[in-house]
């Protein structure tokens, strides 16, 4: 996505939007609008703190349990999904509505059934994430082309074989592509959690920070967290081009 | 009618250097006159057609046409496109009409011209269908009307009938010469055909690649009206002959100074 | 197509049949039988509980698509049209899209306070990027021999526009509006959720402190028919739009 040439104007972005938030901040700001030089300071201080690393401990356990989860569940459910028409004709449509339906709204089912504990924050996580990942890997095995099976089967595969040097093969760039839109999924799930579930993690302290009206550490939080979103979907992007050899988007 | 001079035009490559589309072109075609222009790959033809319809801009050089000096498109000039270039959303009488209304004609106006110039390119009956709907050599017939329904002076067709199938293309390539025959256009026809370039051109221009130059101008002194049957003189013979030596020596220069 | 609807009805009465079982059988407070959440559901419509948050919830939605929309569509045509603007702004729309929109929701609180304002933000927050992407991509893949077909004929930058590029990519940007309406509905639900005064995250909320699963799973149910609804609304929008898409090449999007 860096093309050449492309570095000066996203720098004259990012300075037109570091000037206009720091005046209007000083202008307008009050005590729950930091200005932009005092929300990086706070950033750099907070990176030091314990409080901090302690809390991104505790929401990224939730986040890493939440999507192992969903992969282990998800790759195969997919897969079955992807390779019987049948099955997946009466799973369409729950899997449609999971698709639009906003997840948020089953937290205060999650509290009631599970608490609020670490338990009900991986079980939010994982149904964030794995919906891309039934998706994905059902429909790579779907775009297998057929006349492979054929063909594998002409030269006398049995089943077995057929699933292990064609279809799997086959469905594991879409399943690659799968899991990774899924990460991203996992850290929205992870950042719903935080801000929409009682939370002891990131979440909390930014409760906390609000509560003192400290905006400045508030905002730095929330640089921190979109930082880790974009670091983990970067890594993700990246890790699958190196094991598919593919460029992706 | 049209007067091009030392014209010359580069591109940034793929591999980031320069290629010298063309290099230093002198041509002139006259008034009423079907030029065709042949080539190997990579001369520069296309490139010297959408020069002169005012599409691309060049380094140097000038191109004036019925004695003006062109600076972009104009309303003297219309184009025939290799992949029909049609709106794939509208209809083929909207795409017809599709020149006239950028130059503000008015819609009963440009509707009834466009009808009759269905009519012509014997589509009639299709005016409300999609290009989806149509063959290839359909669309095509399409992209003529489209083209003539602005009653240009200069015809600029670029490889018309390299995509559709050999038995649409003959058809077409007689269509064009009776629709030629009627309304005198001056037109240059690009193509990688010679049997193409002798049966329809009152010259052929052949051009050579990296850079690209005109090589040769071959007059086509063949009787007009022409017809299919032309093919089997031997005049036609030896002209088409004699074109297939050039472009094979130049292939093989080509790949020579590789 | 047709044969998967009664597909979905089945599995759909199917999956009901085992709610009401499983609710029953299961006898928890936090899982009730579907009959028990319809009940609920007719009730609290009764009261005009429902009726009242759809319409919060409506008003939130339809001002923040509408803002996203325009937004969507003017950024993503400069950003597909030019190069510049693409190269100034192309990283950040991409950040904004894969980062979790919901983070932003305390900056929101902060400056515009705890009320509407800050739940249409978040709806924004949540569907403008993916309608400029897909603006911007459908702008940049329209086949430049149209482009230069429209220019032969002596086009004005604005008829090129209006003419060729925008009808061209109508199909593609549609997608991107399909995409960005089911973005907005989670917008509205969660920034509802976060800044809870109005609308269904509203009695979410409030109905999840008083323990009653009922609620919420009725509210829930309401919400799955109204996103589904939106998304049904923006197709049958789309085809009206892109009728001319040949039906081979449709399912492919």
């Amino acid at each position: 996505m860096t093309r050449r040439g492309h570095l000066p104007y996203q720098l004259l972005t990012f300075v037109i939007f570091a000037v206009s938030w720091e005046v209007y901040a000083r202008v307008r700001g009050g005590l729950l609008i930091p200005t932009f030089t005092e929300t990086v300071g706070a950033s750099v201080k907070l990176l030091g703190s314990a409080e901090l690393w302690q809390a991104l401990y505790a929401s990224n356990q939730a986040l890493v349990l939440g999507f192992a989860l969903a992969v282990g569940v998800g790759v195969p459910l997919g897969i079955v999904l992807g390779r019987f028409r049948t099955l997946e004709r009466f799973a369409d449509v729950y899997l449609n509505i999971l698709l639009v339906t906003p997840m948020a709204a089953i937290i205060p089912l999650l509290g009631m059934s599970v608490g609020y504990g670490l338990a009900a924050r991986v079980i939010l996580v994982a149904i964030f994430a794995i919906v891309m990942v039934v998706v994905n890997s059902r429909a790579g095995v779907r775009q297998v082309d057929p006349s492979l099976i054929e063909m594998a089967r002409s030269f006398g595969a049995n089943e077995r074989r057929i699933w292990t040097r064609v279809l799997l093969p086959g469905a594991l760039p879409a399943i690659m592509t799968g899991i990774r839109l899924g990460i991203g999924r996992a850290v929205t799930g992870m950042v719903l959690v935080e801000l929409l579930m009682v939370s002891t993690a990131l979440g909390g302290l930014m409760l906390e920070y609000r509560g003192l009206l400290k905006a400045p550490q508030l905002y730095a939080t929330i640089v921190i967290i979109l930082a880790e979103a974009l670091l983990l979907i970067s890594v993700a992007r990246w890790g699958e081009r190196k094991l598919t050899g593919r460029s992706v988007r | 009618m049209i007067e091009i001079r030392g014209l010359s035009k580069s591109f940034v490559g793929q591999d980031g250097g320069r290629v010298q589309a063309l290099s230093d072109v002198d041509l002139d075609v006259a008034e009423n006159e079907f030029l065709t222009v042949l080539g190997p790959s990579g001369c520069g033809k296309t490139t010297l057609l959408k020069a002169v319809a005012g599409l691309v801009p060049v380094d140097s050089g000038e191109i004036v046409v019925d004695g003006t000096k062109v600076r972009g498109p104009g309303p003297d000039r219309a184009m025939v496109f290799q992949n029909f270039a049609l709106l794939p959303w509208a209809t083929v009488l909207d795409n017809v009409a599709f020149g006239l209304e950028l130059r503000g004609v008015g819609r009963a106006e440009r509707q009834e011209r466009a009808r009759a110039l269905i009519a012509m390119v014997g589509l009639a009956g299709f005016e409300t269908k999609r290009p989806a709907e149509l063959s290839g050599g359909m669309q095509q017939r399409v992209g003529i009307a489209r083209a003539l329904a602005v009653q240009p002076r200069v015809l600029l067709m670029d490889e018309p009938f390299g995509a559709v199938d050999e038995q649409t293309r003959r058809l077409l390539q007689e269509e064009l010469l009776s629709i030629w025959e009627e309304s005198r256009l001056t037109v240059v026809f690009i193509t990688h055909s010679m049997e193409e370039a002798v049966l329809l051109g009152d010259r052929v221009v052949l051009m050579s690649a990296r850079p690209g130059q005109i090589a040769e101008i071959v007059p086509v002194p063949l009787e007009r009206p022409r017809a299919r049957s032309l093919e089997r003189s031997g005049k036609y013979a030896e002209i088409t002959a004699y074109l297939w030596d050039r472009l094979r020596d130049m292939h093989e220069e080509h790949r020579a100074a590789r | 197509m047709r044969a998967r609807v009664p597909a979905a009805a089945v599995s759909l009465a199917t999956g009901a049949v085992a709610w009401e079982l499983i609710g029953r059988l299961a006898g928890v407070s936090f899982f009730p039988p579907l009959s028990t959440v319809a009940v609920r559901l007719a009730e609290m419509a009764a009261a005009g509980e429902i009726l009242q948050s759809v319409a919060d919830s409506l008003v939130n939605l339809l001002i923040g698509f509408t803002i996203s929309l325009v937004a969507g569509l003017l950024v993503g045509v400069a950003m597909g049209r030019y190069r510049k603007v693409e190269a100034a702004l192309g990283v950040y729309v991409y950040a904004l899209l894969t980062a979790p929109a919901l983070v932003f929701a305390p900056i929101f609180f902060s400056l515009l306070g705890d009320g509407r304002g800050s739940i249409i933000a978040v709806v924004v927050m949540y569907a403008t990027f993916v309608i400029i992407i897909n603006t911007a991509s459908a702008i940049q893949s329209v086949p430049a021999h149209l482009v230069e077909m429209a220019r032969s004929y002596g086009a004005s930058e604005r008829q090129v526009l209006l003419r060729v590029l925008l009808p061209a990519a109508t199909p593609m940007i549609m997608a991107g509006v399909r995409l960005g309406v089911g973005r907005a509905v989670t917008g509205m639900i969660n920034g509802e959720m976060f800044i809870a005064v109005v609308g269904f995250g509203h009695i979410v909320t409030e109905a999840g402190g008083r323990f009653d699963s009922a609620s919420v799973l009725a509210v829930l149910l309401v919400i799955i028919a109204v996103a589904l609804g939106a998304v049904w609304l923006v197709q049958a929008v789309d085809r009206r739009l892109t009728g001319w898409v040949p039906q081979t090449s449709r399912g492919s999007q």
